[in-house]
Order: C-alpha cells, then structure tokens, then sequence
C-alpha cells in the first residue's frame, strides 16, 4: 500500500461521505427535475446540500451552482461574467490551467492581462493597482491558494483593491477550501470555485458560489437547472456527497488542521536537512499540506518516478498538467529557470498520513538526495 | 410506486453498481488520473478499458470518445464546438424544432453569435424526413444536428439513411443519442456519423457522465469549449470522474450485450401497454409513431377531455411524466407535443411512459388499470357522475384541496338543476359548472358541480357545493376568503377568483332573506 501524499490531486473519499450517497446511488432513480416523489425527494436532496456548501463559505443556497468539476466552475465565472457584462479580465499568473486557460481562450474577444507574482508567489499589491488602473478590468481571478506551492494569497488586502477600482473578483478556493477559513466576506470574493474531489468529497461535481448583484450568463446551455445557470441533470449523488464534504469541511477544519500541523512542520525541518534543496514559496504562508521542492541534480519527474518506486505518490506540480514535459507556469512566473522549475516536486498531505509517512519520506529523501538523479 | 420514467434517469445496472462499490469501497487512497504515480497510472488504464467498453456500444474505436459531464455537456460541445471550428459568423446549422433543450438552447445560443439556423418541422408522429434535411442545406451548411430517439416521443430518425448523403454532401452529421444507445444497434463503424453524444445514466450508468464521439477517420474537428488542464485530447479539461467513468464503462458493456433482447422485451411491453390503454380509453391519441419506427422503450400518449395536471395528480402510484424532465420546471406543455400540431390543452394532458430493464408486466398492467381509473375518474367529473374516491396523499397540494380533489361528493349532472352557472378561467383552460336549488325563498338548498380543470378547480367546485348547500348565513363572493379555506398558494390564485366570480353570479340570492 503505497503512502498517499497526493491530496492536492484528489482526495480519498470519507466514509461518512459515502454513507450518505448510499441511497441515492442504490436506491430508485431519481432525476431531480422530474415532478414524482422519487424525484421530489432528489430535489430536496440536492436543495439540503445546497444549504451546506453555502454554508461553507457563508453564502446563501441560491447563489451555488453546481458544476460538473472545478474546471468548468472556473470556466463559468470568467467566461459567464464577460459574456453576461463585457468588459475585460485580470488574472494571477500563477492560477490553476483552468482559470488561465479559460482566461486565454477569451483573449480573441476581451482584453486580457496577467497580474505578475514575486519570487514567493504573491500578488504584489502595488503592481495589481498599476494594472487595475491601466487595463481597468471588468474581472479579476485569483486563487486562495495555490495548488502547486500552496502559497497563500493575501486576499483580505487585495480584495479591497479590487473592489475600489470597480472590478469583481472571482477566487479559485478549490485548494483553500477545507484547509483554511474561506467566508467569502473575509476573502472578498465576488465568485468562488470549490470543489468536492478535494476535499474528501465525490470526483464530478464543484460550485461556483456567485454573490447575486453579479451578472452571469450561462455557458453550458439546456434545461433551466440551476436556474438555467447551468444546465444538465443534476448529479444527485456527487451532490450529496459533495454537501456532506462540505459540511464536515467546516466543522472539522481546525481539527484537520491541528493534525496536519506536527507533520508539516517535521517535513520543513527534514526538508531543510537536504543539502541544496529549494522549497518554492519558503518563508510565505502557505496551505499547512502543500509542500514543493527540488533536489539539486534531480528533474521533478525522475524524482517522481525514483519515488514512486519506494511506494509514495508524489507530484510533480499540477495533475493534470503531468506528461506534458512543460516546466511548471507557477515557477516560472515566481522567476524560477526552467531546470529549477523543472526539478520540482509537490507533497500535499491529508487526513490519512501519520507521522511515520514523513519518516518514511524524509528516509527516501535522504537517501535519493545522495545519488545523482540520472541514474535513478 | 411503479416507476414509468426511464428516459429521465433509470437505476444503475447491478454491474455499473458493482463497479461503482468496487471502485468506492477500496481501502485507502485512490487518484487523480492525471497523476504520474503508480496508482494515477493504474487508474489511466483502468479508464482506458472503460473507454473501450463505452466505444464497443456504438462501434467506435476507444480514441474518437471524449468524457464529459452528460450528454447536455456532449451536446453543447459537439454543436458550439464545431461551429467555432468552421468559424460561426454566416455558417448555417440544421436542426429540429423537437430537439433536446440543450441543443435547442446552444443552438439559439449559435444565433446569437451570427450562425444562421434552420429549424426543421416534425410530421404528426414526430418524425424528421431525410428528403426535407437534404432540401435544407446550403453552401454554408457546416453541420447537422438530430436526435437518434426523440426523447418524449420515441421516433427514430433514420439515421442510416441520412448519414451516408450528409458524408456525400461534406456536411458534418451530430447525432444526440441519448435515448438510443442500449436500445437501438448502434454500429458506427458502419454508419457515418461525425459526432454522436451519448449519456450514462440513461443507460444504466450514474448521472454526472457522458461521452461525445468525435470521428477521428475523416476528421471532425471542434474547437474545446471547457479550457484547463487539457484533459481529454485537449478537447475537454477537467479532473477525470474516475468512479462514474468505471460505472459508464460497466454498464456499456451490459447495455451492449443485452441490447438485443432488451429491445425486443421492452417493444412486446410498450404495445401491451399501448393495447391496454387504448382498450380503456377508446379516444387515447398515440403521439409515439408504430413499433418499427420507435424507439421500444417509449410511449407518448394525449388524452382528450382531462387536464393534464389533474390527470397526473390522480396518478400518485405511478412515476411518470409529461415530457422531458428538465423542461418540468417550467410547467409548460411540451414544445414538442406543440411542434406536432396539438393544442395547449391537448399537449398538458399527455403522458410519457417510459420503460426499462426493470419494467415487469405485471407493473405495465398495473399502469394501465390505474390510467384507466384516472382517466375515468377525471371524465366522471366533467360529465357530472360521481368518480370513484382516490386514497393518496400528495405533499404538492394543500390538504383542504387535496382532500376534495381526491373525494369529490358533491360531483352531479348540471342538467338536472333547475339554475345552471358556467365558470371558467379567463385562459378558457379550467371550467366550472354549478347547478343550484333553491327553495321558495330562495335559499339554496342543493347543489352539485361538474369541472375539467386542475385540482384546485375541483376543489373549488367541491368546496363551493359544500358551502352553498351549508350556508345558514350570506356567502360573502371573496376571492381572500376562499383562498383561506382552501389554502390556496399565490401563485394559483386565479381559481380563488373563479370561485369569486362564481358566488357572485348566485348572489344576490345566496344570501338568505
């Protein structure tokens, strides 16, 4: 059984999480639109699960749609939001694929700029103003935290920036969610992406959360789900799943954190023993998960590899970035050189490691760390 | 509860459930498949031979399939995509006016962006003539656009016969099967479409997946409409479901190997029913086109001189619907009932029933006994016979409607009555009919009603012969006061008004002297 240490690529699912999907994948079929008890009972399934993710992030059920993933939740914000009000889009260069690729594929209709980030990370707050005022979006996306580096935005201090110049600000909180508090009020968040396969919930579904003064179009057409935000049949069971996740997100969040706390902190003192070793985003606040690194002499996916070997599931960056051979976007807009950046590898705890799995790691690192990479 | 409403969702197929609990109930960690690890490189294969089993289905090869959310996902990418690819502003795209709702609403949406879009008319049974798509296509035409199976209806598009003249034509062919795979043979090895959705819980599989089929020989080309992590070919970002997709995959390959006799069962089902009914109700109309030219599954029927809502309000036990289910939210009768020439009325009291692998005789005779009795109940309350009592509850109503609804006692012939009344709504949708006697002073000493309307019509009627023939003082012609007693909600208001309008033609003399 190899150590899992991929909990920003997905989570494991709760058994608890499982339980309550139960009836709705065994029981009768239900499409929660249909107008039956079996469907009623759907719908007000759907509706209970509405309540909890809402309540995750301090909203009201009326403003979750539910997506298919956090991909198309991204997709939704930026691309919903411009169609339904124009204008141009802002986002931080080290965002998740699905925001940036989202991002850039509006670039033929919209203006687009991307907010730069320093050497750790983090959106500098004079350099967002700077652009707020020259390319005056209409939109800006930022993340919570990222999912590579687990760098923390410093959103509270952002947000009022972006508020002031008129824009709204949609936050990608699918790594922050359930690791750190995200009231959207406290974050500033106009739009927020969450999803459940992170959080110990079902793989196809998430939700963009959007305050209700904030014009959005559809972008998936048909049916009028989701009040025609979105349409296609509901995912009754994920959906359930997904609000149970949600729920115990928020009320074992500290905790999850508590336990997570011992361990990361005896990997940053055992990563800090590695001789040469670059921890990207050291020194900023970061996800009490996510850790990325680099040996020197060792590319990121050999490292992997050599890894996976011993039993540990590892990162290279983003999942669904893998094979592409690409060094990471993160690194390289935090002014790292390609064969750094190219180096990197993510650990990304959860609720299941003990702290021998560190042990066990830190022994694997230690060991690797001697012998040059190439013959791994 | 007998469930009649397949082509909505139908439960999961005991091997789909298998591979679903098999996937959920391993210990441990389980993976991203994108992941480089061992066990995201294990979970690739094992999405990969449920790919295979999902290509196998349709005859595809496992590389032309991209995952996506469901079939309206599928269909929104087969039709914004192509047309994005060939460029949208002046090309023309060829569809039904009995189209799926996602592909009419993309393709609106298509309109908006400067495509041109033809809507094709069905005939009376829902059909689309080959001849009449070949006669709509221009120079400009990119792409075609029709379901397999409609799925209210049940009629087959001949797909065979069109897909090789669209190939000759250059014309790219996107077929919605949605209602079709698991029913129909599908081969498209042989068949040449280009694109092809499909919907996994139509067929046994889970809800929150599909797969679009995209030729790979000749080449359909689409531009990706969800951007990310470049997923699936680059054509569909976004994480892999990896549990659903497993499911997908088990209950492809039962869909395929049961197909067959699935097809034949579910037809010799579907005219039993249809036989059944129709020995009951004379009058029935069949929207669904004969056996041969219908998908097995389906049956779409209209009954003449009910109402829709209180027909299927008299028919608790059975879980079915009018029309699509994702269009149920807007309470609006079927716009393809409509597009088939029906009448508002007409289209509102139809009934689809839709079977699957689970449905038993036993359960299609039962279904037809208990429409049947609806049917015969509603008709007894327009005609003025008392109907048989219905023992249900249902939540939807108010109990002081649902009661009299259920258990009209005051239900009589007008006729018979020496003053007659005629209400009705000003949509002319819901009738009332009331008979009073009245005594020497004019006191009201009787009254019966007939109605054709929904429930709270015949609340209504029930309510006020109750009231009348009760009264020892005035009945004040209050549209409040009524929808108190009867607890009517706001937005049925108007049959309070109906009852308003009826106290004021009897007054003044309702009121005792």
């Amino acid at each position: 059984m190899p150590v899992y240490l991929d909990h920003n690529a997905t989570t494991p699912l709760d058994p608890r999480v499982l339980e309550a999907m139960q009836p709705y994948l065994a029981g009768p079929a239900a499409n929660a639109s249909s107008l039956h008890r079996y469907g009623r009972r759907a719908r007000h399934a759907v509706e209970a699960a509405r309540q909890q993710v809402a309540d995750l992030v301090g909203a009201t059920p009326a403003e979750v749609i539910f997506t298919s993933g956090g991909t198309e939740a991204n997709n939704l914000a930026l691309k919903g939001v411009l169609a339904a009000a124009g204008g141009g889009l802002a986002y931080g260069a080290t965002e998740h694929p699905a925001v940036m690729e989202a991002a850039e594929s509006l670039r033929a209709t919209h203006p687009v700029s991307v907010i730069p980030v320093d050497g750790g990370g983090a959106v500098d707050p004079l350099a967002l103003q700077t652009l707020l005022q020259q390319a005056r979006p209409r939109l800006v996306s930022l993340m919570c935290a990222n999912n590579e580096t687990g760098v923390i935005q410093d959103l509270p201090r952002l947000a009022p920036l972006i508020q002031a110049a008129g824009a709204w600000l949609h936050v990608d909180a699918v790594q922050a969610a359930g690791k750190l508090p995200i009231e959207r009020e406290t974050l500033g968040a106009d739009l927020l992406t969450l999803s459940s396969h992170k959080l110990y919930g079902p793989q196809g579904v998430a939700a963009l959360v959007v305050r209700a003064e904030v014009p959005l179009a559809a972008v998936q057409q048909g049916g009028a789900q989701e009040k025609a935000r979105r349409g296609g049949t509901e995912n009754v069971a994920a959906i359930v799943g997904f609000g149970l996740a949600a729920e115990l997100a928020k009320s074992e969040q500290d905790q999850r954190r508590a336990q997570l706390a011992p361990l990361i902190a005896r990997l940053d003192e055992g990563l800090a023993r590695l001789p040469g070793v670059v921890v990207f985003g050291h020194g900023r606040p970061r996800l009490a998960n996510t850790r990325q690194f680099a040996l020197p002499g060792w590319d990121g996916e050999a490292l992997l590899m050599a890894l996976d070997r011993r039993g540990f599931a590892v990162s290279s960056g983003s999942a669904c970035a893998s094979g592409s051979g690409e060094p990471s976007h993160v690194l390289l807009a935090m002014g790292h050189d390609r064969v750094t950046a190219k180096g990197a590898v993510r650990v990304s705890l959860g609720r299941d490691n003990r702290p021998e799995h560190i042990e066990q790691l830190l022994a694997a690192l230690t060991e690797l760390a001697a012998v040059p990479g190439a013959v791994a | 509860m007998i469930y009649l409403d397949h082509a909505a969702t139908t439960p999961l197929h005991p091997q789909a459930a298998q591979a679903l609990r098999a996937w959920l109930d391993q210990p441990g960690a389980q993976a991203n498949p994108a992941s480089d690890h061992a066990a995201g490189r294990e979970l690739r294969a094992r999405i990969e031979q449920a790919r295979a089993q999902v290509a196998a289905l349709i005859g595809a090869q496992p590389e032309e399939l991209l995952f996506t959310s469901g079939a309206t996902e599928a269909n929104n990418l087969a039709l914004k995509g192509a047309l994005e690819f060939r460029g949208r502003s002046g090309a023309h795209l060829v569809t039904s006016r009995i189209e799926h709702r996602c592909v009419l609403d993309s393709a609106r949406w298509l309109e908006t962006q400067g495509v041109r879009v033809s809507y094709l008319r069905p005939d009376a049974r829902g059909r689309i003539d080959p001849a009449a798509v070949l006669a709509e296509l221009r120079p400009e035409t990119v792409l075609v656009s029709l379901m397999w199976v409609q799925n209210e209806l049940g009629s087959c598009l001949p797909i065979e016969r069109l897909a090789p003249r669209l190939r000759e034509r250059g014309v790219l062919l996107h077929v919605d099967a949605a209602q079709a795979a698991g029913k129909l043979a599908i081969d498209l090895a042989r068949t040449p479409v280009d694109l092809l959705s499909l919907s996994a819980h139509k067929l046994g599989g889970p809800p929150g997946i599909g797969a679009l089929f995209v030729r790979k020989r000749p080449r359909a080309r689409l531009s990706p409409q969800l951007h990310g992590g470049g997923q699936e070919q680059g054509m569909r970002s976004g994480t892999l479901p990896a549990p659903l997709i497993l499911a997908f995959g088990a209950a492809a390959a039962a869909a395929a190997a049961e197909q067959p006799a699935l097809a034949a069962r579910l037809e010799t089902l579907r005219e039993r029913l249809w036989q059944g009914l129709r020995a009951g109700i004379p009058d029935l109309t069949r929207n669904t086109p004969p056996a041969g030219e219908a998908a097995p599954q389906l049956l779409n029927v209209s009954v003449p001189g009910v109402e829709g809502e209180s027909l299927r309000a008299r028919l608790p036990a059975l879980a079915l619907s009018s029309g699509a289910a994702c269009s149920s939210a807007t309470r609006e009768p079927s716009y393809v009932l409509r597009a088939l020439g029906h009448d508002d009325a007409l289209a509102e009291a139809s009934l689809r029933y839709s079977l699957g692998r689970d449905t038993t005789a036993a359960e299609i005779d039962q279904a037809i006994q208990l429409t049947v009795a609806a049917v015969q109940a509603l008709r007894d309350i327009a005609r003025g016979v008392p109907p048989a009592a219905l023992a249900a509850t249902d939540p939807r109503y108010p109990s002081p409607v649902w009661q009299r609804f259920c258990a009209p006692t005051r239900v009589g012939a007008v006729a018979a009555a020496p003053e007659q009344h005629e209400i009705g709504t000003r949509a002319g949708r819901d009738r009332l009919w009331l008979g009073v006697w009245r005594d020497a002073s004019g006191r009201v000493q009787q009254a019966c009603f007939q109605a054709l309307g929904s429930p709270y019509t015949i609340a209504l009627g029930q309510w006020l012969c109750e009231s009348l023939s009760a009264a020892s003082g005035p009945l004040q012609p209050s549209a409040a006061i009524i929808r108190a007693a009867l607890e009517i909600p706001e937005e049925r208001a108007h049959c309070a008004l109906m009852g308003e309008e009826a106290l004021l033609a009897l007054s003044p003399p309702v009121i005792p002297a």
